[in-house]
């Protein structure tokens, strides 16, 4: 199998979509149970509530993946058949693939500060948890505004 | 619908009925008693009488106190050992007025099995600190192990001295050539090692004993004391070996024992149940302003159940008074919601955020349509939609669940009709793994015309938010307000989405410009200065962008949705490769199963977190007030069980 230099660059897009935001909410789920562990040595109840706000900052990664896993499928890549890739077109799908590669990256190591910081409310105020949550909902905004943004420049570019 | 109208009760009695009038109120529940005591200090203070009564309630309170907190100290004893069920799920059992009655007289024979209770709870810690005593000794002996002799035949014979001691690894050698050299007669046998030292058993003539102790200090050498053990170390070993399993029959022992104490737990529950009812009524008779022979109640009711109330009274007293008022200017309302039952399950996302204010208005109507149309887009797949509808439904029918715990249940039901719904309009059946023709269109195929659908939908929602506060402010009496904030916005907002529907663009130039300059001439007008007037009205328009970024924030509508069903997708298509052989086969379930259960849960999270927050951030902030307090009426409390009939 012979690769043109746009199949190359359209998979260089993909991977970094599925790789940095990967990164980020690896290191933002893992700020947020760091700060729960602490909470659960001393309150082992509350379990459930850390382990939601845990989550929140893992949804880049699978918005990521999601871009990733769009970008290669549309490539042809999935099916086997790679399509034929200009240079320009390449570089498109390359561009389309960083919104959620770079926003997806910064803004779950930020959201997982905000989760990290909630972690503090579950421990001294359960009941305002929802609060917490939704600080950290505001951050994700962004990471749903560019996976949009994503999925929208790749549907438009044609192939 | 909405916030429950408040009245406040003025109760007048005897004080001889004090007690009885206190119980009728609890039993009825819908009272909350308002702290009056707080303004009339300075007269409390002058009346000495009353300061003895509150003194003898108090005391009682601190009496009741200590009880639950021993009953609670047994209850928490005995609860890992019971196999009582859940009563989160099965519900409070039930306590009949004569099963009460006869647990109240065996009191005494209660606070023995209490007793007995606090001695297997101290016997389990006496057995704690002896365990580890042993087998701290356990570990100290190990190493001696290969010693042969009596701990206690150490030391001096006539002419000997025999002694245990620990050497440095590194010294052994040197000690032993220090010691040949300068002919000192001593023999070293090493008995056994741990890490760096090396212990050993010493004999050497007592005539240089100076010597020895000497060369012991040059190369660091302790001698060992055994703290009076006795017989060799072996034997010790083994006694605290048959000590240890002693200890364990023992605690199993008092295992079964707690575990056979099933009835005692159960009237422990009972017992803190009814003190605790006993003393939420003592608190709040303490809230209460009393003379001499009489007593003076105020306290919050919903206003529908006045008459009810009265009744109430009526046939346990007539000698009394009962007068009703309109909460006043100030006075701090408690906030009671009452929705019919499909909007009722969604207060728990209001709950979450914060009540209402007892003067706003009740988002819950209007908030729940939306709440339960953007979760069931978001997560958009039948397949999960069904799944999610089921598990809630046998919940809710299985277990007894009560409070928020039930509505959030029954919320999630409902949002998983939704999800079912907006499923079959997307074509998603677990992703693509039934393959359904979609109802309208699949996203992944027209991205665009549900992205618009999304914005359609967040305009209704922001529309209803300022037409919410515009009646908000009709109903205060302001109506030019409405009109020129809530209105004319509405006008310009209007004009502004005219110019995306072509038929229209014509005419929305000018309803957007008539909006624009009511706007203008209007929202500076709390300003004296004319050009401050102007100024504000200009900067007003500002807010423009506020309402264009609140829009946009509806786009996660699409997004969340499409997330759901690639993910689906991605799962199937794993799914799919793996197939073939048997082994492939199993494979293949077991990748469906996970990765569907994971996709479920993590959407249904974000389905959740999402749709709440478009309600908190976009939607209450055009209207809604915060900061009201939950009505806690006087009621019978219980944590354990069931005082219906007290």
């Amino acid at each position: 199998m012979t690769l043109t230099f746009g199949q190359i660059i359209a998979l260089m897009g993909a991977a970094l979509a599925v790789a940095l935001p990967g990164i980020g909410s690896a290191r933002g789920v893992g700020l947020v149970g760091e700060s729960a562990s602490g909470l659960i040595t001393e309150d082992p109840s509350k379990f459930g509530q850390s382990l939601i706000l845990q989550a929140i900052p893992g949804t880049q990664g699978i918005y990521g993946f999601l871009a990733g896993f769009l970008t290669i499928q549309k490539i042809g890549l999935l099916s086997g058949n790679l399509v034929d890739i200009t240079p320009l077109q390449g570089w498109l799908i390359f561009a389309s693939c960083m919104p959620i590669a770079l926003v997806g990256f910064l803004s779950a190591i930020y959201q997982g500060r905000v989760s990290a910081a909630a972690i503090g409310i579950i421990s001294k105020r359960p009941e305002e948890v929802a609060k917490g949550i939704t600080f950290a909902a505001m951050v994700e905004t962004y990471a749903v505004l560019s996976l949009l943004a994503t999925i929208l420049m790749l549907f438009g570019i044609s192939i | 619908m909405a916030i429950v109208k408040m009245e406040k009760m003025h109760l007048l009695a005897l004080k001889s009925e004090q007690s009885k009038l206190m119980q009728t109120l609890q039993k009825t529940g819908i009272v909350e008693v308002i702290d009056i005591t707080g303004d009339k200090k300075e007269e409390e203070k002058q009346g000495h009488k009353e300061d003895r009564i509150r003194d003898e309630i108090a005391k009682e309170l601190a009496e009741l106190e200590t009880k639950l907190n021993n009953l609670k100290l047994g209850i928490d004893f005995l609860k890992p050992y019971s196999k009582s069920p859940n009563p989160l799920i099965y519900g409070k059992p039930d306590v009949k007025k004569d099963e009460l009655s006869k647990i109240l007289s065996n009191e005494t024979k209660i606070a023995e099995s209490l007793q007995r209770v606090f001695d297997l709870d101290k016997k389990i810690a006496q057995l704690k600190s002896e365990e580890s005593k042993i087998l701290n000794q356990i570990d100290f002996l190990i190493p001696w192990q290969g010693l042969d002799i009596p701990l206690e035949q150490l030391g001096n014979t006539d002419r000997t001295a025999f002694v245990a001691v620990v050497i440095p690894r590194k010294s052994k050698d040197k000690l032993e050539e220090k010691a040949k050299e300068s002919q000192l007669p001593l023999d070293i046998k090493v008995i056994g090692e741990k890490r760096d030292d090396l212990y050993a058993l010493i004999v050497y003539h007592r005539g240089c004993n100076e010597d020895v102790q000497s060369l012991f200090k040059e190369f660091s050498v302790t001698i060992q004391d055994f703290m009076g053990l006795k017989g060799t170390p072996n034997d010790i070993i083994e006694q605290s070996k048959r000590r240890l399993n002693d200890i364990q029959k023992e605690r199993e022992d008092i295992k079964t024992q707690a575990q056979g104490m099933n009835q005692d737990l159960f009237n422990f529950e009972v017992l803190y149940d009814y003190y605790m009812v006993e003393k939420d009524r003592k608190t709040n008779t303490l809230k209460l302003f009393d003379t001499d022979k009489s007593f003076y109640l105020q306290a919050w009711l919903p206003k529908e159940r006045k008459s009810y109330i009265t009744d109430t009274i009526s046939k346990i007293t007539d000698m009394v008074y009962v007068e009703f008022t309109e909460p006043e200017e100030n006075d701090d309302i408690p906030v009671l919601l009452s929705n019919s039952k499909l909007v009722e399950p969604f207060e728990v996302i209001t709950e979450l955020y914060s009540l209402p204010d007892p003067r706003g208005i009740d988002p819950n109507p209007y908030m729940a349509p939306f709440y339960w149309l953007f979760f069931g887009m978001m997560l958009s797949d039948a397949g999960y939609g069904i799944i999610l509808s089921l598990f809630t439904a046998v919940a809710l029918l299985k277990f007894k669940l009560e409070g928020s715990g039930r509505k959030f249940v029954s919320m999630f039901f409902l949002c998983g009709i939704s999800t079912i719904i907006w499923g079959a309009i997307f074509g998603g059946w677990f992703g693509d793994l039934i393959k359904i023709k979609p109802l309208w269109i699949n996203p992944l195929d027209n991205p665009m015309s549900v992205l618009i659908l999304s914005f359609i939908l967040g305009i209704i929602q922001i529309f209803t938010g300022i037409i919410l506060n515009g009646y908000k402010n009709i109903r205060a009496g302001n109506t030019a307000d409405a009109i020129m904030d809530q209105g004319l916005w509405l006008v310009l907002l209007t004009g502004l989405l005219m110019f995306a529907i072509q038929p229209l663009a014509g005419i929305a130039k000018y309803v957007a410009l008539f909006g624009a300059i009511g706007l203008i001439l209007t929202q500076g007008r709390a300003q004296k200065n004319p050009i401050m007037k102007l100024a504000s009205g200009v900067m007003s328009l500002y807010s423009v962008t506020g309402y264009l970024s609140d829009l946009l924030s509806y786009s996660r509508l699409l997004a969340l949705g499409l997330t759901t069903g690639v993910i689906a997708t991605v799962i199937n298509t794993m799914a799919k490769t793996v197939g073939g052989s048997a082994i492939g086969f199993v494979v293949m379930i077991l990748i469906l199963l996970g990765g569907h259960v994971f996709n479920i849960l993590i959407n249904i999270l974000g389905a959740y977190v999402h749709s709440s927050r478009l309600q908190y951030i976009e939607f209450f902030s055009k209207f809604y007030d915060s900061g009201g307090r939950a009505f806690d009426p006087l009621r019978i409390k219980t944590t354990y069980v069931k005082l219906e009939d007290l």
